[in-house]
Parts: C-alpha cells; sequence; structure tokens
C-alpha cells in the first residue's frame, strides 16, 4: 500500500466564460500529501485553494493535470473518490429546517452508517464538539459559529480516511474554535488524513505537519512548517517594550526599513531579514528610549506567508 | 439503492417539518377539480363533445388535474435545489458518496410517492362527489403514469434549475413555461375542437400526451393506437431529460 494519500501533478483550472477573460485558477499545481498528515493549504484570496479542494473533492473537473485521491482519479474514478473522503466546504452547509441531530443522522445515512452507529456516534460527536445542549435545535435556530460546528462535526461521523477542511473554523470564537482543533488533531491521531486551507496561519502552525503556500494558482513555499519558516529568508521577530513609544523611536526602526512595523500600547513589534538589522534597530531604540524588555525569536508562518506572497507579487 | 433511500429519508424529514406545506400539496389538485371542475361543468351545462361522445366536464377535467399535479409536483420539488443552494447544502451534497443519478432519483422518488396519494384522494373525490365513472380496472396503471409524470416534469425542470442562477428568474422562467404548456394542451378543452394551429402546437407538448394517457386510463376517452405513441412520445420525453438533467448536475459546481 503507497504512503501517498493524495497525489496531484501539473493540475490546471481555467475558468471560461463568455465575454469574458479566461481565468486560471490553478496553474500547473503538484505536491503529495502522505497518509496521516495533517496538509494545510495556504494563500491570499483568489490563490487557487478552494478551486483545488473543489477538484479533489470533485466538485470541479480539471481542465488538465493529474489528481489522485488515495491512487482514484479525480476524473476518471469520481465516485470512488467520494468514498473515501469527507468535506467542510467553504460555504455554510447545513440543513435549517432539520434540528441538529437529524443533520447528523441524514449525513450519516447518506455515508451508510448503519442506525446504530449513527446514534452512538452523535452522542460521541456531541460530547467532543459541545453540541449536546443544541441537538434538537433547527439549523435556522444556531449561530453562525455554532452551524459552523456542527459542518465540522459531521464530518467526523464517518470513517472516512481523507477529510478536507476548506476555512472550517471561520466564524468560530475562541473558545469553539479551540475545541474544533483538538478534535482535529484527535481524528489526526487516528491515521486519517486532513487536508486543510486557512486564512489563519497560527492555526495552520499549530496543526499542520506539512504546508504549501499558494499564490497565483501555484506553490511558491512547501515542505515543513520548519522548512517554510526557514526558506533562505531568514525573518526574525523582534518585540521590543519601551516605558513610551516616541516619534524618535518610531522613526529611529523606519530608518532602518523593517519588514513590517506594528505598535502596540509600549509594545513595538518589528519584522526583519537577518540578526545584525535587529541587533541595529535594538541598538538605536536603547539610545533614544528606555527599553523594559526586548525578545528575538524566529519570524511566525504569517511573517513568512506575508513576505512570500509580497515578493511575489512584486516579482509578478 | 442504499443511496437512493437516503436521499428519500432526507426529503421524507424536510417535508415533515412543515405539515402545513405537506397539506396544501396534497390538496391542491383537489381543490382544483372541485372549484375549477365544478364551475365549469355548470357553465358548460350540457357537457364536451368528444370525438363524437358527450362526456361531463368534471370527468374530461380529472386527467387534466392529475397531470398539472405532476407538473406542480415536478415545479415544488425542482424550486427545491434553490433552497438547498441558499442552504450551503446543494455543493455539499455532490461530495456524497452517490451518483448524480442517484441523488436525481433520490429527490424524485419521494415526490412520486406524492403524487401517488394525491391521485387516489383525487379520484377518490371525482368518483365520490362528482360521481365520474372511473375505469378501476386501469388504477394501477393511473399510477404508474402519475410516477412517470411526475418523473418527467422534474427532471426537465431540474435541468432549469441547475441552468438558472437566480430564484427569481426561475419563477419567472417556469411561470410562463407552466402557463404556455397548459394552456398549448388537452388539459383544459379537447383539441379537435380549438383553431388548427393551437392543436398543430398542443400535439407537440409533452403534457398534451401525458393528458391524454391519464384520460384514456381514467374515463377511456381516445383511441388506443394515438395513445401508445403518446406513451412512447412521453417516455422518451423522460429519458431524455433524466440524461440532460444528470450531464446539467455533473456541471453544475
Amino acid at each position: 500500500m503507497s504512503d501517498t494519500a493524495i497525489e496531484v501533478q501539473d493540475l490546471v483550472k481555467v475558468f471560461r466564460r463568455k465575454s469574458h477573460e479566461p481565468i486560471k485558477a490553478v496553474n500547473g499545481l503538484s505536491f503529495r500529501v502522505q497518509r496521516g498528515d495533517i496538509y494545510g493549504l495556504l494563500g491570499p484570496n483568489g490563490a487557487g485553494k478552494t478551486t483545488t479542494i473543489k477538484i479533489l473533492t470533485t466538485l470541479l473537473a480539471p481542465t488538465s493535470g493529474i489528481a489522485r485521491v488515495m491512487g482514484y482519479d479525480v476524473a476518471a474514478k469520481p465516485l470512488a473518490v467520494r468514498r473515501q473522503t469527507c468535506v467542510v466546504l467553504q460555504e455554510d452547509a447545513i440543513e435549517l429546517y432539520l434540528s441538529v441531530r437529524n443533520n447528523f443522522r441524514t449525513f450519516g445515512r447518506f455515508h451508510g452508517l448503519p442506525a446504530k452507529e449513527i446514534e452512538q456516534n452523535i452522542d460521541r460527536l456531541s460530547e467532543l464538539f459541545g453540541l449536546r445542549e443544541y441537538l434538537n435545535e433547527k439549523g435556522m435556530d444556531l449561530s453562525g459559529g455554532l452551524k459552523r460546528r456542527v459542518q465540522v462535526a459531521k464530518t467526523f461521523m464517518v470513517d472516512k480516511p481523507i477529510v478536507f477542511l476548506d476555512e472550517a473554523t471561520t466564524g468560530m470564537d475562541a473558545f469553539n474554535k479551540r475545541r474544533t482543533l483538538e478534535a482535529i488533531r484527535e481524528e489526526s491521531r487516528k491515521g486519517r488524513t486532513i487536508v486543510l486551507t486557512t486564512h489563519l496561519l497560527e492555526e495552520a502552525e499549530e496543526l499542520c505537519d506539512s504546508v504549501a503556500i499558494m499564490n497565483h494558482g501555484t506553490i511558491i513555499a512547501g515542505g515543513s512548517v520548519e522548512d517554510v519558516k526557514s526558506l533562505g529568508l531568514r525573518l526574525l521577530y523582534l518585540s521590543l517594550s519601551l516605558e513610551r513609544v516616541s516619534e524618535t523611536v518610531i522613526k529611529a526602526i523606519h530608518e532602518r526599513q523593517p519588514l513590517r512595523l506594528e505598535v502596540k500600547d509600549n509594545t513595538v513589534e518589528v519584522t526583519v531579514r537577518d540578526a545584525a538589522l535587529a541587533l541595529d534597530i535594538l541598538a538605536a531604540v536603547r539610545a533614544t528610549g528606555h527599553v523594559q524588555h526586548f525578545e528575538i525569536t524566529s519570524a511566525s508562518l504569517e511573517d513568512v506567508f506575508v513576505q512570500l506572497v509580497d515578493k511575489e507579487g512584486s516579482a509578478g | 439503492m442504499r443511496e437512493v433511500l437516503a436521499v428519500v429519508y432526507r426529503e421524507y424529514l424536510i417535508r415533515r417539518t412543515s405539515p402545513t406545506w405537506l397539506f396544501f400539496d396534497l390538496a391542491v389538485p383537489l381543490l382544483y377539480l372541485l372549484m375549477f371542475g365544478v364551475a365549469f361543468d355548470k357553465a358548460l351545462g350540457q357537457g364536451l363533445q368528444v370525438s363524437g361522445e358527450t362526456i361531463a366536464y368534471n370527468a374530461f377535467f380529472l386527467s387534466g388535474v392529475l397531470s398539472m399535479s405532476c407538473f406542480g409536483s415536478g415545479m415544488n420539488q425542482s424550486y427545491g435545489f434553490f433552497v438547498d443552494r441558499d442552504n450551503g447544502i446543494f455543493y455539499e451534497f455532490l461530495t456524497y458518496p452517490m451518483t448524480r443519478s442517484q441523488f436525481l432519483l433520490g429527490k424524485i422518488l419521494f415526490q412520486c410517492s406524492m403524487a401517488v396519494v394525491q391521485c387516489i384522494l383525487t379520484i377518490a373525490a371525482g368518483t365520490l362527489l362528482l360521481h365520474i365513472a372511473i375505469h378501476w380496472q386501469f388504477l394501477l396503471l393511473v399510477l404508474i403514469g402519475m410516477t412517470i409524470g411526475t418523473a418527467g416534469w422534474f427532471f426537465f425542470l431540474a435541468i432549469i434549475a441547475f441552468r438558472i442562477r437566480r430564484n427569481d428568474t426561475y419563477n419567472t422562467v417556469i411561470n410562463v413555461t407552466y402557463f404556455v404548456l397548459m394552456f398549448l394542451s388537452s388539459t383544459f378543452y379537447p383539441l379537435d375542437r380549438v383553431p388548427a394551429w393551437l392543436s398543430a402546437l398542443a400535439w407537440l407538448n409533452p403534457l398534451t400526451w401525458h393528458t391524454d394517457v391519464l384520460r384514456f386510463l381514467t374515463i377511456g376517452v381516445g383511441t388506443l393506437s394515438t395513445v401508445i405513441l403518446e406513451v412512447i412520445g412521453f417516455g422518451l420525453f423522460l429519458l431524455l431529460s433524466f440524461w440532460y438533467a444528470v450531464r446539467t448536475l455533473q456541471r453544475a459546481a
């Protein structure tokens, strides 16, 4: 049995509409996902993440290239692919007129679960996702975050080897998001392969074994989270707590052209390209104000992401 | 089959949440027959001359009511795609482990069972209240005719629902289609007494074929050879609509 759960090779998707220029949403995309991994597809709006997920879940046919899920070609064997996968789409998808319990029941039936197993799973998932008190509420009466939670929870009703989560935690509050992320991690530990797209890079950093940063329909960086973070950019994050953030301090930092500068109360956060510049900024700030505390760490995935996408944008 | 039954189960759960809707869906053909049929029956007085026979308008109109209710059932069910699209669940369905044809068959199977109940209620009311002489020996064929008619119209209207993105546009298109098909058919009047152009157009209309078959089976009006041709015509219409609806659904995402 192959270790590869998903294989994408030179995938292209072009949308053609009458009297419009064709749009190349996916442009020669290639990547592999190992079984049991949590794989993150990251990228700005319009990068082609959702189109890729739609192709992998058989909602869209590719224009050219190959996409295989558990060895099945998505274009030639769509039903076989659907039998291996579960999907949370970017759009809310819930039966508004049915109770949460009946939402679970219909989903279980569609995936061929016996009635007894459906009830057991409802019990387990309502506990895991904190939905017990809402089981008899209708979909239309739930808040946006709760609807999303039901949608994600449904996916774990069935034991499919691959789960696609397209912006799964959108609209959830911090508490629900935490619960959902824990549940995703729990499911991954059982050996399921999870492919997720997200705008929240700290979420990807926390969950994913490997990530790919997409822009203009192709991957501009990929690998483990650590690999991507150290992609020759050597970004550093410098946090400075000062007694007072004066104009002189800001000017001194600006003159050194950091990649990012953010002021939050008495804290200045700076992202720079190398250690020498970080130390230079630290020295300059020290000369102009009283530094109470400073911290230099490697930059977050978000910093790397912004830098990569910016670089791509200016090159393109 | 499991996949088709899962769709039927889902449709059943949805309909169960709205008893008012369920009541009106079953009662509308009945009300049509009792109000419209009775009014015209009285207005016409001596009944209609059809193929040399005099028939009470109530009896003539019964099959029109039945075929209209098949069209109405198909229309309601195809409109459901807009509701599913608004709920977002439509696209999720397309990722479930079933074929597009299983999805469509499941959607219509529940509605066909509703059409059968509609038919039984309408025929019972026609017999008991309006004293229409029904050919009971063909009742099973009438019920099969209702099932096929509902499925045919649903598949046809589903094509339109998949191709149109806005529900207000869909409503307009369907209302105009319904109006044209209804009045260019044998639903309300016998075609041998209307202008030649209208009669010629009506013979091209699947609603005419369906109504004529149901009329032949319920009250015995019409000739067997014509009815056989109409059965073949409607069968082809059903198969073509199903094939094209599946094809359109495959591209709906």
